[in-house]
This record gives C-alpha cells, sequence and structure tokens, in this order.
C-alpha cells in the first residue's frame, strides 16, 4: 500500500497570537505528497516552511484543516516511528555519543537497541563517521554533527522523512557532496521526503516540485515541477535546463 | 593552530589568576600576623594567625565531637532538603500550576531568616532535628530554583526531537531534561552545602545540644579568647569550603560533556496565562499555602498548642488577647529598630558591590585577583562568624551596619561580576569600535546590560540582609527584633516568639516582592529578562 505513505495537508491554517496582533503562520494550506515523492519547501523567512513541518510531525496542532501522514493523524505516525526528522540544527545531546545519538529515536520509541546494532554501523559508514562512533558532539565539526542528524533521521527506516534546512550551516561545497549523498539515500529507501530549504539550487538539484510559498500570510504560491532525470549528477548544476528551472522558482519566489 | 593559541592563552591567563591571588593571600596573611602580633586591632580582638593556629592544636581534643556533630545535623539535611529541592523542582518545571501555587511557600522559604526560627525548632523539636530542618530549609531554595532553572533552560531543539518521534512528558524528562539539568543542578548543591553547614550552625545557636560548632563558639564567646573564636571560625568556614568544593568539582567534571555545541536560536515559549479569574484563584491559595503548611505541621506534629501557635494563635497574640497591646507596642519598637538598619545596611552593601563590579569593566586586573577572594567569602558561613565581628567592632550600632554590608556585599558582588562578565563581546567591540573610552563603555553598555543582575543581586540581598541585622541584634546590641527574640526565648513567651519569626518572614517577603515589582516594570521597559 504504498499510496498510503504519502503526506497530506487540507485546507491546514495555523495562527499565533501576538502580543496584539494575530499572526497567521499558514493560511488554508493544502498540499498533497504522493508516497516516494520528493518535495522541497522554499520561500522567505516567516512564510510557515517550518510550521508546515511541525504540523505534520505532530509537534503543533493546525488551528483548522487536516493533517495526513501515511493515512493516520501525524501523532500517531510519529509514535508508530513511520517518521524520520532532522532539524535545521542537529540538535544533538552534548552527553551522548555519535552512536547513542543516532540510537536516540529507538529509545524514544521503546525499540530494543541490541535489534539495530548493525543498522547503527551501516548508517556512521553511510554518513562517513566510520571511527567515531564513541566521539561526543562537542569534538565533531559542524558538518559532522549534521551528518550525525542525518544518519539519526535514517535510523528508524522511516517511511516518510522530514527536512528542516538539513544543510543550512554547512558551506557550498560540502552541501553540494551532502545534496548527492541524499538524492542516493532517498533513491534507495524511496522515502516520501519533505525537505524545508533555503537554497534554490538545492531544492532544484533534489526535488521532484519545488513548493514555492509567500508570506504575510504564509501560503503556498506556486509549484515548480522539475522534470530532470534521475539520477541526477553533480553535472547537471551546470546544464542551461537546470538554469532555467532556478530561474523559474527564482521568479516564483519574487511573486512574479 | 588556532584554536591551541587561544588556548594556550587562557592557560597562561588562569596561571595569572591563581599566581596573583596567592600572591595576595600571602600578603593578607604576613599583614594579619603583623597586626596581630602587635596587638594592633581592638586591643588583641585579631590574633596573629599563628596564635589561632596555636590555639586550634591545643583545643584539638575538643573539635572533632564538634565537627562531627555539625557535619552530621548538615549533612542529614543537604540529603533531605536536597531530595525535597530536586522533586519539588522536577515538578515545578513539568507543571506551570504547581509552580504558581508554590510560589508563596517557595518565597516565605526563601526569606525567612533561619535565625526567627531557630527557637521554634528547638521548642517544637528535640536533638538533632532542629539542625536537620534549618540546614534543610537552607539547601531548599537554592537547589528547588536551579533544578527549575535547568529543566526549563533546556535546549528546545533537543526536545522538539524527541517529540518529533512521539516521545511524552516523561521521555521528555528521562531522555533530555534530567540530565541537560545536571550541571544547574550541582552549581545549585555547590551553593547549597556551604548553606547547610550554616543552616546547622544557626540551630546550634539557638541552644539544644552540646556539640556542633555553633554551640561550641556560643559557649566560648565570654570567654575572652579571641584565638580560640578564630579557630572556631576557621574550622566553620573550612568545612563549607570543603563541601562546596567537592561539588565544584564533580560538576566542572561533568560540564564538560553537557555544554551545547551551538546556540539556541528559537526564543522561549511565551508562558501560556490562564483566565483573569484563575489567576486570581491561584495566587490566593499560593498565599494560603504557607499558612496551611505551618498549620497543618503542627497538627500533624501535635505540639501542645501553648508552645506551638498557629496562624490564628498569632493573630490573637498580637491583636486580641488582653496582653496584645503590650506586645503590639514592644514588636513596634523592635521594628523601628531593626528595619532602618536593615535597609541601611543593604542599600550600602550593595552600592558598594555595585561600584567595585563595575570598577572590574574598567580595570580587569585590580580586581581580577580580589574576585576568588569574594568567592571564597560567599562560602564562609559569615553569619555564624557575627562573635568574631562583635569582638572586632565591640557591641554599638556600628556592628550591625558592619555585619550586615558584609553579608550583602560578597553574594552582590559576585552576582554582579559575574553578570558584567557575561555582558556580549561583540556589544562592547561594537563601542569599542567606535573610539569609546571606558567610562563610555559602562554608560552604553555594561551597566544597562547589567540591571538584571542588579536586580537579582537586590532580590538575593533582602532576606540576607534581614538575617545579617537580627543576629547582631541577638549576639551583640541587645536591640530590635533579634533580641525582642532572643529575651523572649529566656522568658518563654511563645506568642511572641512566633510573632517575631511571622514578623520578620513577612518583612522579607514584604521587601522581595517589592524588589520583584519594580524589577519587572524596569526590565520590562527596557525588554530583558530577568537573571536567575
Amino acid at each position: 500500500m504504498t499510496s498510503t505513505t504519502g503526506i497530506k495537508l487540507e485546507t491546514v491554517s495555523r495562527s499565533f497570537n501576538g502580543r496584539e496582533t494575530i499572526v497567521q503562520a499558514l493560511d488554508d494550506v493544502s498540499l498533497n505528497c504522493p508516497a516516494g515523492s520528493f518535495t522541497a519547501l522554499i520561500g522567505p523567512s516567516g512564510c510557515g516552511k517550518s510550521t508546515m513541518l511541525r504540523l505534520s510531525l505532530g509537534l503543533d496542532e493546525p488551528t483548522s484543516g487536516e493533517i495526513c501522514i501515511a493515512g493516520m493523524k501525524p501523532q500517531q505516525a510519529v509514535k508508530a516511528g513511520l517518521t524520520g526528522v532532522a532539524f535545521q540544527d542537529a540538535a544533538l545531546m552534548p552527553w551522548r555519543s555519535v552512536e547513542d545519538n543516532i540510537a536516540l529515536p529507538l529509545d524514544v520509541l521503546g525499540r530494543k537497541r541490541s535489534d539495530f546494532t548493525g543498522k547503527i554501523a551501516e548508517l556512521i559508514e553511510l554518513v562517513g563517521l566510520k571511527g567515531f562512533e564513541k566521539a561526543l558532539p562537542g569534538e565533531l565539526s559542524g558538518g559532522m554533527r549534521q551528518r550525525v542528524a542525518i544518519a539519526r533521521a535514517l535510523v528508524t527506516d522511516p517511511r516518510v522523512l522530514f527536512l528542516d534546512e538539513p544543510f543550512g550551516a554547512l558551506d557550498q561545497i560540502l552541501r553540494r557532496q551532502m545534496n548527492l549523498e541524499l538524492q542516493r539515500i532517498w533513491m534507495e529507501s524511496c522515502a516520501t521526503t519533505l525537505l524545508v530549504t533555503h537554497g534554490i539550487d538545492e531544492a532544484v538539484f533534489l526535488a521532484d516540485r519545488v513548493v514555492v510559498m509567500q508570506n504575510r500570510p504564509g501560503r503556498i504560491g506556486e509549484i515548480v515541477d522539475i522534470p530532470l532525470a534521475r539520477p541526477r549528477l553533480p553535472e547537471v548544476f551546470t546544464t542551461p535546463e537546470f538554469h532555467a528551472l532556478e530561474d523559474q522558482v527564482a521568479e516564483a519566489l519574487d511573486g512574479h | 593552530m588556532a584554536t591551541k593559541t587561544a588556548f594556550g592563552t587562557a592557560k597562561r591567563a588562569t596561571d595569572f589568576r591563581h599566581w596573583s591571588a596567592f600572591r595576595n593571600a600571602a600578603i593578607l596573611l604576613v599583614v594579619w600576623e603583623v597586626l596581630g602580633r602587635f596587638k594592633l586591632v581592638a586591643s588583641g580582638a585579631l590574633p596573629a594567625p599563628t596564635e589561632v593556629l596555636v590555639r586550634f592544636w591545643q583545643d584539638r581534643g575538643d573539635y572533632s565531637a564538634h565537627i562531627l556533630a555539625t557535619f552530621q545535623g548538615a549533612s542529614l539535611g543537604f540529603l533531605i532538603g536536597n531530595g525535597l529541592a530536586i522533586l519539588a523542582g522536577i515538578l515545578f518545571a513539568v507543571s506551570p500550576v504547581a509552580a504558581r501555587l508554590g510560589r508563596g511557600l517557595n518565597v516565605a522559604i526563601f526569606a525567612l531568616p533561619p535565625i526567627a526560627i531557630s527557637p521554634i525548632l528547638v521548642l517544637t523539636f528535640s536533638g538533632m532535628t532542629p539542625r536537620v530542618v534549618l540546614a534543610a530549609l537552607g539547601c531548599y531554595f537554592v537547589t528547588m530554583s536551579a533544578t527549575v532553572t535547568g529543566i526549563s533552560q533546556t535546549d528546545r531543539r533537543m526536545l522538539d526531537v524527541v517529540r518529533a518521534y512521539g516521545g511524552g512528558r516523561l521521555a521528555l524528562l528521562r531522555l533530555v531534561e534530567v540530565r541537560a539539568a545536571l550541571p544547574a543542578v550541582l552549581a545549585g548543591l555547590r551553593v547549597a552545602a556551604p548553606a547547610a553547614v550554616l543552616g546547622s550552625i544557626l540551630a546550634e545557636f539557638g541552644g539544644g545540644g552540646r556539640f556542633g560548632l555553633g554551640a561550641y563558639l556560643i559557649g566560648s564567646l565570654g570567654r575572652a579568647d579571641p584565638a580560640r573564636l578564630w579557630g572556631i571560625g576557621l574550622a566553620a568556614t573550612c568545612m563549607a569550603l570543603i563541601a562546596y568544593g567537592i561539588f565544584a568539582f564533580i560538576e566542572a567534571r561533568l560540564t564538560r560533556s553537557t555544554r551545547a555545541v551551538t546556540v539556541a536560536a528559537t526564543p522561549l515559549g511565551i508562558r501560556a496565562e490562564g483566565s483573569f479569574l484563575s489567576t486570581v484563584v491561584i495566587t490566593l491559595a499560593s498565599i494560603a499555602l504557607p499558612f496551611i503548611v505551618w498549620w497543618s505541621l503542627l497538627k500533624v506534629l501535635g505540639t501542645p498548642a501553648m508552645i506551638a501557635k498557629t496562624p490564628a494563635g498569632v493573630f490573637d497574640y498580637l491583636f486580641l488577647a488582653p496582653s496584645a497591646p503590650s506586645a503590639q507596642s514592644r514588636m513596634i519598637a523592635a521594628l523601628t529598630q531593626t528595619l532602618p538598619m536593615t535597609l541601611l545596611g543593604m542599600a550600602a552593601g550593595l552600592a558598594f558591590a555595585f561600584a567595585l563590579a563595575l570598577a572590574t569593566v574598567v580595570r580587569p586586573g585590580i580586581v581580577r585577583s580580589f574576585m576568588p577572594v569574594a568567592l571564597v567569602t560567599q562560602t564562609m558561613p559569615l553569619v555564624a562568624l557575627t562573635p568574631l565581628l562583635v569582638l572586632l567592632l565591640g557591641r554599638g550600632l556600628s556592628v550591625i551596619l558592619w555585619i550586615t554590608i558584609s553579608v550583602t556585599f560578597f553574594p552582590a558582588f559576585v552576582t554582579l561580576a559575574q553578570g558584567l562578565g557575561m555582558v556580549s563581546r561583540g556589544a562592547l567591540d561594537v563601542v569599542r569600535a567606535y573610539g569609546a573610552s571606558p567610562l563610555t563603555q559602562l554608560r552604553l553598555v555594561s551597566i544597562p546590560a547589567s540591571l538584571p543582575y542588579l536586580f537579582a543581586a537586590m532580590r538575593l540581598a533582602v532576606p540576607r540582609a534581614l538575617l545579617g541585622v537580627m543576629i547582631a541584634e541577638w549576639l551583640a546590641t541587645g536591640t530590635g527584633l533579634g533580641n525582642l527574640l532572643n529575651q523572649s526565648r529566656g522568658y518563654l513567651d511563645y506568642g511572641m516568639i512566633w510573632s517575631v519569626a511571622m514578623a520578620s518572614v513577612l518583612i522579607s517577603v514584604f521587601f522581595y516582592q517589592i524588589v520583584i515589582f519594580i524589577e519587572r516594570r524596569v526590565l520590562g521597559q527596557y525588554g530583558m529578562q530577568p537573571a536567575e
């Protein structure tokens, strides 16, 4: 039943009560991410990208509207261990080693760590942190920490993956490398992925569709389809089609 | 390589600091020795360090029993007080309603001058219990608020990760908050350890038991033997310092793996406010709670009503009984003596601390070596050393003022200096980049930035000032509330003992609330958060 592992938002609104005003973070947003698709969310600050992600993870409740993750309410899907998430900041626990940080979702979900030792070792290898299993986050560089967070997001073999600007803190070179890695991981796992990003090139390179959002109130402006063939190689960054798609997204961002 | 160099410089700086601290301590000891040897201070009231040590050696047979007794009271109180404090802290951090309900009780415990309730405890309990209770009370507030702070300042991003996998309240506590709060809790324990020693000694002042450093100090007060008094003071200080040092060591070992590696970007959540009615109900309940606890404790303990006065009993004594007018006039007379001294001492201590803390910004070198001394004094059971100050300053009114200044100055200075040390480099660099002089830097950055810490220091100083004044009155001058308490103890005037205790707690809470009120107004205007 692959069709039930998608992300579906139906007329979702979320408002916050400020000191004197009501801030409409999301206004009547509907979005359907089919199972196995890769969707990128892009938009100016305050357009509700992160709010959408938080709502989808059950970290917050919509003021109105419905959200369906793999055919369930967000809270249920999350408790069933169907989702994985990497936040903007690695958000590692400074007292847990690399291994233990990756195993954190298992501890929360009450799964036996011993069943996953192989999986954890495999993920550490995948993100290129072999030899750092016992290191504490304070001993790692920013890029390494972010890779731990990616490995942590993947440890439960999620059917739905949420990424909130996971490479925002990385330099451009490392970012490109991580984009390639992410594409490979996604193609292997077939997880429905929602990526929040600020980078137009990143969005176009990774996604099947780029959802361009507008702010005040936060809403979906335009959806740009990215028909580039997979797997996309680094060379694609320099092609005219790629630039044309980038321009299209940039124009949508400007509100044309 | 850059990190290596930075580390090297930092190491050299600490080496320098240690060295200059040692140098200053050595100079101090030599001056002290000369002053003592030639009896230059108050005709021999300040004995030379060597004389103190010789006397200590001669008395060594006495010390073990006294130290052991104080240690027992302090350590048992430490365990009980901190155990309750951590549990309460977790409860308050998890449930905002519980925190608002417990506020009245917490403020009352924070503000109560231990000396005021020590006679009550000695009357109500027997044996070690008064010491344990006072030591526990001394620990409670520090550790409770450290726990709350530690838990509520947990990095929200870590909490989000756990919540994103469906982690509930318990999972958050177990996997993140308890561990994240550990350094804060240990910092609380570090401050609570000397407070427990102080609590035990103060309870020993109030009577009950032959052994204990406090009992030894009071017993030796009349014997014109300054060297012995200083020896006892030294022993008490060492106990407090060792207790402080042990937890400082554990804290330093553990903190390294807890410090967050990046700065949290998301602001703290806005506290959810209930309806007006529920706020009023909770506030009233919070004020009533201390009285309910007081009343029910007496009921549970079954203390005879003659000795143990309930809130109603105190009201009856002060306003309804035939002797009420006399009680009232004695109380008012005592208050008119105590209150001005408290305010004056507190203002002077705070002003001095603020001036010196600002001086640390302009001339870091001069005061840097003073900081270790101030930190050591922080852990000294300064209030318990009042007899030494009486020895030095006599029994005039000035002794009250000096004791009050000394007990408010050091904590205020440490709070302010540490607060000023946290002023963002960036903010200072901006004004420096425009060539601002040290004074301009003070005016534009350091003073405004230190406001939250000034208020934090004031909050800290209020109960300490009252405690200092009352102890000085009790032990030295024979005036005011402290003396009234001591006299009533002698006359077995239970009604007055309870009345003085309640009055001192109420005064302390009242001034504390005034500080909080002004703090909220002023900081709110500048968009600042109160400092913990």
